[in-house]
């Protein structure tokens, strides 16, 4: 039996969820898929506070911020398909067909439009290159908060952490609150990747040393992990030879970076930006595929589920009004060298565009600089930063209305450093 | 008779008193001390011919390092005791697995051990999984023998063990214009000289028209269409299951520590950390301690020298660079014997991912499987020669195994020389995975000759040749797919999203025979964790449904050995407090 | 005294003096950085996010939290209180694990219906 509905949500996550709640509230016809037995994606094991501050002006848990959409979607009465996988989406006439599978079987859904809200994975130990022998207690900081957080494991008992973005520093403290000893944690590059504030309460109050332009090269063990070898770095972030150190330990735990997960959006031949590793979008945050729209981590990795609940709401708004037929003319937003990548990476210059979110992160860390978006040599929009950082995404809004954009059109994003 | 005067004049001319070479009992001995491997390496290959049977043992002492020694289980218990199976092979690698199951035929008790917590855990398993034609192999060596008939075995083999093969056909490729007659003529000789029927010389403009990611820098190549690859440790896993299916015994986490033997050289027990075993009839394929159980049955004629190679597999997503096997030759006339790294070659694996290497590097140490930088470079290096598009950026995982070739650098299988029931599979290394299949058929036939001097020995009547494997789902048309599903729900709940493997087939692959319940039992059986993600997201899944089959704590699943912990138990109201 | 502020994922680095019996305090983004770095140099406060066990088999653990924050050094304590908790009913989000845990007038409440759900 082939089922048909107008937007198909793939991702029970924050952004799925957020999307499939929009485009429902603008009377669209709304079937999610989720992989997992329970909606909230990896919310689920996010149980620490720090969740929805920009929405709901209140410190949540990861379950508490998932739980508040799921409620509405349950209200709302979303049909929601659980520990369901999808397993193709091909083009069809009227839209897209996607396969899918679970307990009941295969089923075909057909839908108008698709918002691909996947998610994101974590970069693998061999992903940068740590050598060594393959024993258990390798884990990615992702894996170590599953065991911890949804089973009520220890996967450690002394463990050193690689990689200072937010889950890392997160981990770092899980662990020592329930009782193992985090040894330390290297950051290959010279500044740390998570935000100021978890590098804070996450290990300057527990005493966890962070060491900056280190890295991890090595994992020992046959069995269990018994040590790494950590090393400097240069400025290349290459190991400096010499400078090698042996750390007993049972277990490496990895933050090293996050990947948007955009499998079905290539088989689908939507184009993806090399810079976010998610598909370039427009401003309602359609893909360069008419009909496919892309929200959350699966478009860029955020830093806030804030942010990822917001795209998920633009894009299912988008999703539910988008009509077959309907024609773009798609102009670039080009970023300077100091930006480290821009969403939306195209602009529809036939759609209104009174009020752009863009998000931006930038290259370095700057002190005082500029962020300009210029229209065929007009500043469309500008605001002065007194610090900008990579690791924190900055979100503005741009009005290019007045702005008479054409096909031809320029517009470039910069970020103009006073001083570095 | 090997000239042993002029190898004591070459050796004494490189490393003067310190090597000593004495020839006796067909053996060349080499004896004294060196502290670098390389040296120990020259030294022995120095006084070593090619295929010959007439082998090198090493008995030069290594100063430069500790040699670590085997390691053994450090389960102890008496499983074997007392047992007394006809024929005890020793090695879960492709060799000991298909000779088991080629054995399996017979009405004989067939006994198999592997010391580590699976099969496949040497060289098998850190194989590069090409199935080889022997291009580079001359006439009369025991490896062109068995790759020319192991080769044309595959097709009914990997059906009958519904192991996943493919011919995809291999290019040799060449940038050196001078090579271009010395090729050629080597095409003419193989293919009529050697039986290498399908050997083709190709120009450029062929290859490329062909091959369109080739690097633009090749200049002629050979072509034969009946390479193919294979899944090596599906294959070996494939032959043990089996052969117990047909009744073999085989043993997990069972090392041999000493060999027995009586006045006339017979063995009369083989004692392991699970008891003691009295077989008829002892096969010793272990790898790369052939050379250490031939010693412990004082039948030690020929040496292992360990050398490592590492592989790298890229993601599914770049698979479209390659969808055959090629590498490029390049032949330097100066510096030949010195070069014991090579780049190996790029290939699309059976899965669909790109594998390259491996490199080969000469090491003291047999069970150093730890991966090193400078092997991906070198691979790198030589492969994007091949193909420019590849990359290591799309680098999925690597790992390293250990090859176990003699000096003569052929296989060694033949009755002991001492020991009268020992029957000797070693130095079995490339093309080990491609001739196994071969060299198992005759190996069971010298093991029934020898057997049936001593017992009455019959077919058996209701051998079954085929293998059914664990259902793969995701290659399942979807009206087979669904049925399945309506059958076992579990089909429907898919675990491992990168290689898209269901609940169903993993608790299929623990209701095998011989499967251990660990991840990486797991892993290696339906390749849940081998996709991009590495496990990422279902190794926790996985520890579950183990945990729940086995009816044990989550803390008790391991990842492969009895050490290899991956929990260390609950985190509050547990063990932990 | 510099100090990062964590109220918030701005993180602003903030100046606290003592001139007086007054905290100058500068750098904070908001009235919310202020009380911040006064607290941090008085009493330090924070939460705690954690697990307690349950008896359901498919949910060992139910996430928790503080129903608000705690003095920084009374973290392990909190935590050892968290740890002997067995959760056997299914608690909805909000639900009151501990009560008035060790005195300190904060209760640890329950941050998920996971319970309900299974």
């Amino acid at each position: 039996m082939i089922r048909t509905c107008d937007v198909l949500v793939i991702g029970g996550g924050p952004a799925g969820l957020a999307a499939a709640i929009a485009a429902d509230k603008e009377g669209a016809k709304v079937i999610l898929i989720e992989r997992e037995s329970r909606l909230g994606g990896i919310l689920k094991q996010c149980i620490h506070d720090g969740f929805g501050l920009v929405r709901f002006g209140e410190k949540l848990s990861g379950p508490e911020y998932a739980e508040r959409f799921i409620d509405e979607f349950k209200e709302r009465g979303i049909e929601a398909k659980t520990l369901t996988f999808v397993t193709s989406v091909e083009r069809i006439k009227t839209g897209f067909k996607a396969t899918i599978v679970s307990r009941e079987g295969i089923e075909v859904i057909e839908t108008t439009s698709l918002i691909l809200a996947t998610g994101c994975r974590e970069r693998t130990s061999k992903q940068v290159f740590i050598h060594g022998t393959r024993p258990s207690g390798v884990f990615t900081a992702g894996t170590a908060q599953h065991y911890t957080n949804l089973l009520g494991q220890l996967p450690t008992k002394r463990c050193v952490i690689l990689g200072s973005g937010d889950i890392g520093l997160i981990m770092a403290r899980r662990l020592t609150l329930e009782g193992a000893e985090v040894l330390g944690v290297y950051e290959v590059k010279s500044t740390p990747s998570g935000l100021t504030r978890n590098i804070h309460q996450c290990l300057n109050d527990f005493d966890i040393p962070l060491h900056l332009s280190h890295t991890v090269t090595r994992v020992f063990g046959q069995d269990r992990l018994t040590a790494v070898e950590v090393a400097k770095v240069d400025e290349k972030m290459k190991p400096i030879p010499g400078t090698e150190e042996i750390i007993e330990c049972d277990a490496l735990i990895l933050s090293v970076g996050l990947i948007p997960e955009n499998e079905i959006a290539e088989t689908l031949d939507v184009q993806i930006d090399g810079r976010t590793k998610g598909p370039r979008c427009d401003a309602t945050l359609m893909t360069t595929v008419p009909g496919i729209f892309s929200c959350g981590n699966a478009l860029h990795v955020n830093d806030l589920v804030d942010y990822v609940s917001e795209s998920g709401e633009t894009a299912g708004k988008n999703a539910a009004h988008f009509a077959l037929g309907m024609e773009r003319t798609l102009v670039e937003i080009k970023p300077n060298e100091n930006i480290l990548y821009i969403v939306p990476q195209v602009l529809d210059i036939k759609a209104k565009n009174d009020a752009v979110v863009v998000y931006f992160r930038s290259k370095d860390v700057y002190n005082k600089a500029t962020f300009r978006i210029i229209a065929d040599n007009k500043i469309v929009f500008e605001k002065r930063y007194a610090f900008l950082r990579p690791p924190e995404m900055e979100k503005i809004v741009a009005d290019f209305s007045k702005f008479n954009l054409r096909e031809y059109s320029t517009i470039t994003a910069e970020v103009e450093v006073d001083a570095k | 008779m090997p000239n042993i005067k002029r190898i004591q004049k070459k050796l004494k001319a490189k490393y003067g008193e310190k090597v000593q070479v004495t020839f006796e009992d067909d053996i060349i001995r080499l004896t004294g001390e060196l502290d670098n491997w390389d040296d120990v390496f020259d030294a022995c290959s120095m006084a070593a011919t090619k295929n010959s049977r007439i082998h090198v043992v090493n008995d030069i002492k290594f100063t430069g390092a500790e040699i670590p020694p085997m390691r053994v289980p450090s389960l102890i218990d008496t499983v074997l005791e007392g047992k007394t199976p006809d024929v005890l092979v020793i090695g879960g690698g492709i060799s000991g697995c298909a000779i088991a199951r080629e054995l399996s035929k017979w009405e004989i008790n067939v006994m198999l051990l592997e010391k580590n917590a699976d099969f496949a855990m040497g060289a098998s398993g850190a194989n590069d999984g090409e199935v080889h034609v022997g291009f580079d192999l001359s006439k009369g060596s025991l490896k062109q023998k068995y790759v020319l008939l192991g080769n044309h075995m595959y097709d009914k083999l990997c059906s009958d063990l519904s192991v996943p093969f493919r011919r995809e056909g291999q290019y040799a490729l060449f940038t050196q214009s001078w090579l271009f007659f010395p090729v050629f003529f080597l095409c003419l000789w193989r293919k009529y000289h050697d039986g290498v029927t399908d050997t083709h010389f190709l120009t450029r403009k062929k290859i490329l028209k062909a091959e369109p990611t080739f690097d633009r820098k090749i200049r002629f190549g050979v072509y034969n269409d009946s390479a193919g690859v294979v899944c090596p440790y599906g294959l070996t896993i494939a032959y043990a299951e089996n052969a117990a299916e047909n009744g073999v015994e085989a043993y997990l986490n069972a090392a041999v520590l000493s060999i027995d033997t009586d006045e006339n050289g017979v063995i009369t027990a083989v004692n392991t950390n699970r008891g003691t075993v009295r077989p008829r009839v002892v096969i010793n394929a272990a790898g790369v301690f052939a050379d250490d159980i031939a010693e412990m049955a004082h039948d030690r004629f020929y040496s292992i020298h360990p050398r490592r190679g590492t592989n790298s597999i890229q993601d599914r997503k770049s698979a479209k660079i390659i969808d055959t096997i090629a590498s490029v030759q390049h032949i330097n006339l100066k510096q030949q014997s010195k070069s014991h790294t090579k780049g190996g070659g790029l290939m699309r694996t059976v899965h669909n991912n790109i594998l390259a290497g491996p490199d080969a590097v000469e090491c003291y140490e047999k069970e150093n499987t730890a991966t090193r930088p400078e092997s991906i470079k070198v691979t790198y290096d030589k492969q994007k020669g091949t193909v420019p598009l590849a990359s290591e950026r799309d680098i999925i995982t690597y790992f390293t195994g250990v090859r176990a070739p003699t000096f003569e650098e052929d296989f060694v299988i033949e009755w002991g020389r001492h020991c009268s029931n020992m029957l000797h599979c070693g130095g079995i290394q490339s093309p080990g995975i491609t001739a196994a299949p071969a060299f198992a058929i005759d190996i069971a036939d010298m093991v029934v000759e020898y057997l049936s001097r001593l017992i009455p020995i019959n077919k058996k009547a209701k051998w079954q040749p085929k293998r059914k494997a664990v259902p793969s789902l995701k290659d399942m048309s979807p009206a087979k797919r669904a049925a399945l599903i309506a059958k076992n729900p579990d089909y429907g709940i898919i675990v491992c999203r990168c290689e898209e493997i269901s609940k169903g087939e993993i608790i299929d692959a623990l209701n095998r025979p011989l499967c251990p319940p660990t991840v990486d039992a797991i892993k290696k059986r339906i390749r849940p964790g081998m996709g991009r993600c590495q496990g990422g997201f279902c190794s926790p899944l996985v520890t579950q449904i183990i945990a729940e089959h086995e009816n044990c704590a989550l803390s008790d699943v391991r990842k492969a050995s009895a050490e290899s912990i991956i929990c260390y138990g609950e985190t509050k109201g547990g063990d932990t407090e | 005294m510099k100090i990062v502020c964590i109220t918030c994922p701005r993180g602003c680095t903030i100046d606290i003096e003592k001139v007086g019996s007054d905290w100058q305090v500068s750098g904070n983004s908001c009235n919310k950085g202020r009380e911040f770095a006064i607290n941090e140099m008085t009493k330090p406060m924070r939460t705690i996010c954690s697990t307690v066990k349950t008896t359901f088999p498919s949910a060992p653990v139910l996430p928790c939290r503080v129903s608000a924050d705690i003095p920084k050094d009374k973290i392990f304590d909190v935590m050892k209180e968290i740890n002997k908790v067995v959760v056997d009913k299914p608690l909805t989000r909000g639900d009151v694990i501990i009560k008035d845990v060790l005195g300190l007038g904060v209760d640890v409440i329950s941050t998920s219906d996971l319970l309900a759900q299974i």
